[in-house]
């Protein structure tokens, strides 16, 4: 049975929620739920829709909120939900910190550890994960640890784990679920096994209809297995809802695999200015995707190294650190790019993407042997690497 | 009440989490009036009305668990020991799951608000029947017995000065804003009293702010929440003041409700034997897995002990869902089992039995010494304290000497009004009431609490004299259980205001027919 919900009933009730609790903060006496509930609904309008820019509105809308508020701790809690999904990670630590009942819950814990995990600290990031779960096997802390476990090589059993999450879950949940299903259909599309993939997708969309998020999953799919157009129109269709610079360079990259170079331009220029007029905002959120548009698109190997370098000042983890590598290898360092690719080797990140790279840059300096090697290793991972992907 | 706002996955008092259709509030239980015909037990669940009065939540499932059984036989012998008490549990562990073996009534309600009623393992046989809602309806088993079945919209026939019972109780989030991170600042680190303390400035009446509590909160403060006084308050005329208003919390609010009227001779082969209706509810709402489709489901070994439980017993459909409540004995739940969701085990609450203990040992040395400066006497040790203190305990061997009474004295009833056939018929016993956690109807009685939960039932202030000293005489009468529910005690007392914990009788007239519960508002 289909679910009667979906993204678009819950977006009206968010709406909804967010009227009746309009001017909340200039209410008096003071509400101070009501203003959390406002200012979080806020913030689940521009989450859910991966609105950035909401998010960043929130941020300021929060500190303003917070002088009204005496127990100000659960607001800080959503700006470090906020800063974190806008790669603003020294704000927050500063959110988690403002508060110590905030610092030492659940929640916080686990932003602490998603912050050991953007920053490298993979061990403590599990122990982290752990520890709360010892308390409550909550599906967000099950979620994280699986995502961690998927990422250093266990994807049996992330997927578990995520099944797992999955029956914590009520109907009263449905999004949650289909975040779940596309989580594990990705997990199964990173090792080429695009049936299964096809059918988490399919169960996510039936859960709850209208998720850009899967929609965007489906059209990767699409994309990879060549069905170039029809993975163009869901990318367009998720846009007409609002700007997704990355969505536009991944039309580019779709049309260029099509053939149609004129289009292809098009899109691909416009996903880089919308790149760099974010970064001229002073956001840093899409740094790794600039690095991964002069990376693969432009092939512009020293402005693939700027913005890596960049992104890996903010965060070191064996993404950036494989970035940077792939971004010294574009700019014939191979030297650097050996360094670099080495350390995120070193984390025991298992991923087919990252040691089909490896493989290249250590061919590419002269050690033949060992690139093989990995190639080898990435193709067991993924035998159908090397089609359309999305930088997520 | 019992449990409202229990447990705090869909606990409303925060301000992010909606009120939720497995919220169960009550499970009244009584034999059926007519004493003309054959024996009738009436079984009523209460709970959320979400979306609405009338209107049900399609993913919800809901279960009212039968299990008749002899009556308990009371000897001489019975031992109060903690060895007494080991024995009892030891007794009882298994037998729900494999002696007793419940028989249930299961209801889902469809889209369309039609009721789906499944009697499932009846001595009187197995069936199902599709109801209308918010319609009585008489339904007949395979055996021909007439079934009554009412399941839609009521006033809640709760009735309760709630806020006071969280004031007793020093409970945070009734009286101030507290944000979901502050997890520890729920029952805080104050006295429990049926008194107010003096200079309890967190809980004690605020004259500026009637409504404080009653929907009011104020602004949590950032000094400590603590209390250092030493005694009681008394005003200028030497009275204490009562944490209890006395006012109905619940008054003009509805529930949506299940509804029973069953013959004895269907939930049981030998109704002449078996002559207690043991019976608890249950919320359970459909995984999200099962919205969609079903698919394969692994048993989560985790911590919750339920969980083990499920595993055991569970059949395909409930498997499609998630054990959220459940219900059978008033203040089992909201108050000794401090409204944890990985405590709602129903009747295998056994497994609480150590937290019952020192839970219970904890309240006792709240309330236990109110009761004292009251000038009642109290079944709970204190060491003659004169005034409530904090205390926990870790240890159940260290707690149990100090509630050993509570737990094994005999509760008084008022008079013999509640023994309808005069029979030798043992008083109840808190641990016999809490463990398991079941309404244990006893068809010979009126099914009066604790015999049962009649509709009329002030089961808030009976759960209150429990901690009362059974031996004791007041006015040459022995304790009971409705003393407290007694306007004139309350008159003469040193207390301001002079009224009962709680209010005596429902806002709305119960029916005096089927489905007995009152029309919603």
């Amino acid at each position: 049975m289909a679910s009667s919900a979906g993204y678009a009933a819950e977006m009206q009730r968010i709406d909804e929620d967010i009227a009746k609790t309009d001017g909340a903060a200039s209410s008096t006496p003071t509400d101070p739920e009501r203003i959390t509930r406002h200012i979080y609904r806020l913030y689940q309008k521009a989450s859910i829709s991966g609105d950035l820019a909401g998010l960043t509105a929130i941020e300021r809308v929060i500190d303003d909120a917070v002088r009204f508020l005496a127990n100000p701790g659960d607001l800080y809690l959503l700006k470090a939900h906020a800063a974190f999904k806008l790669h603003k990670l020294p704000e927050v630590d500063a959110a988690l910190l403002a508060v110590p009942s905030v610092y030492e819950s659940d929640e916080g814990r686990l932003i602490q550890a998603d912050l050991d995990f953007q920053h490298g600290r993979y061990q403590a990031a599990e122990s982290g994960y752990v520890e709360v779960l010892r308390h409550e096997r909550s599906w967000g802390a099950l979620a994280r640890l699986a995502h961690l476990r998927g990422k250093m090589g266990d994807a049996t059993g992330a997927d578990h784990l995520y099944q797992e999450a999955e029956g914590q879950l009520t109907a009263k949940e449905m999004r949650a679920y289909a975040w779940l299903e596309v989580q594990r259909g990705f997990l199964d599309f990173a090792r080429g096994r695009d049936g299964e993939a096809q059918l988490h997708y399919r169960r996510a969309d039936a859960a709850y209809p209208g998720y850009w998020l899967v929609d965007e999953h489906i059209a990767e799919l699409l994309g990879a297995e060549g069905k170039y157009d029809e993975a163009v129109a869901m990318y367009q269709s998720i846009l007409s809802n609002g700007r997704r610079p990355e969505l536009e360079q991944a039309i580019g990259e779709l049309c260029e695999l099509a053939g149609r170079s004129g289009p292809a331009a098009y899109w691909k220029e416009r996903a880089l200015t919308a790149y760099l007029q974010s970064v001229r905002r002073g956001e840093v959120h899409y740094y790794h995707h600039l690095v991964d548009y002069y990376s693969d698109v432009a092939e512009d190997g020293a402005e693939a190294v700027k913005w890596a370098d960049k992104d890996l000042q903010l965060r070191e983890n064996f993404a950036t650190q494989a970035a940077l590598a792939w971004a010294f290898y574009r700019d014939r360092r191979f030297n650097e790019a050996v360094h670099w690719i080495d350390r995120a080797l070193a984390t025991g990140v298992v991923d087919a993407q990252i040691y089909s790279r490896a493989g290249e840059i250590y061919s590419a300096a002269g050690n033949e042997v060992e690139g093989r090697d990995l190639q080898e290793r990435a193709l067991n991972l993924n035998p159908a690497l090397g089609r359309f992907h999305v930088h997520h | 009440m019992a449990d409202h706002n229990d447990p705090n996955a869909v606990n409303s008092i925060f301000s992010d989490i909606d009120v939720s259709a497995a919220d169960l509030y009550d499970i009244f239980g009584f034999p059926g009036d007519d004493r003309t015909g054959i024996d009738r037990v009436v079984i009523a669940l209460t709970f959320a009305a979400v979306p609405q009065a009338g209107v049900f939540d399609a993913d919800m499932l809901y279960r009212i668990l039968i299990a008749p059984d002899h009556r308990i036989a009371r000897t001489s012998r019975d031992d109060a020991s903690l060895a007494g008490l080991l024995a009892y549990l030891e007794a009882i562990k298994e037998k729900y799951l494999k002696i007793l073996k419940p028989s249930e009534v299961r209801v889902t309600v469809d889209d369309d608000n039609r009721a789906n009623l499944r009697f499932i393992g009846f001595p009187g046989g197995s069936f199902s029947a599709s109801i209308a809602t918010n319609e009585s309806a008489s339904v007949r088993s395979p055996g021909g017995h007439q079934i009554n079945v009412f399941v839609g919209g009521r006033d809640d026939a709760f009735f309760n000065d709630l806020p006071g019972f969280f004031r007793s109780i020093n409970y945070a989030p009734q009286f101030y804003h507290v944000p979901h991170t502050m997890r520890d600042v729920r029952e805080l680190k104050i006295p429990k009293t049926f008194l107010e303390l003096e200079g309890n400035d967190l809980f004690n009446y605020d004259p500026r702010l009637p409504e404080w509590g009653h929907g009011v909160k104020k602004e949590l403060p950032s000094g400590p929440l603590t209390w250092t006084g030493n005694r009681f308050k008394k005003d200028q005329n030497g009275n204490f003041r009562f944490v209890y208003s006395g006012r109905d919390a619940r008054a003009g609010q509805n529930c949506n409700a299940i509804i029973l009227e069953l013959p004895l001779s269907f939930l049981t082969a030998t109704p002449d034997v078996h002559r207690v209706v043991n019976t608890w509810g249950e919320s359970w709402v459909l995984k999200a897995a099962n919205k969609i489709e079903t698919i394969p489901d692994d048993p989560l070994w985790i911590e919750h002990p339920h969980v083990l439980l499920d595993a055991l017993t569970l059949d395909d459909e409930l498997k499609k869902y998630k054990l959220v409540d459940t219900d059978g004995q008033a203040f089992a739940d909201a108050a000794l089992s401090e409204r944890e969701d990985n405590r709602q085990l129903g009747a295998n609450n056994f497994w609480l039995a150590p937290h019952f203990i020192k839970r219970l040992g904890h309240l006792g040395w709240g309330f236990g010494p109110s009761i004292t400066a009251l000038g009642l006497a109290s079944a709970f040790d204190h060491d003659n304290s004169p005034v409530s203190v904090h205390r926990t305990y870790a240890s159940v061997l260290e707690a149990f000497p100090r509630v050993s009474k509570i737990l094994f004295q005999e509760l008084n009833m008022p008079d013999d009004s509640w023994n309808r056939k005069g029979l030798p018929i043992p008083l109840r016993r808190a641990i016999d009431i809490f463990i398991p956690n079941v309404n244990s109807i006893d068809m010979d009685t009126t099914g009066t609490w604790p015999f049962g939960r009649r509709l009329e039932d002030q089961v808030a202030t009976r759960f209150l004299s429990t901690f009362l000293d059974m031996s004791a005489s007041l006015n040459g009468q022995k304790y009971h259980v409705d003393l407290l529910n007694d306007p004139a005690l309350w008159s003469s007392a040193p207390i301001e205001p002079k009224t009962p914990p709680n209010p005596l009788k429902n806002d709305k007239e119960f029916l005096a027919d089927f489905p007995y519960l009152a029309d919603p508002w």
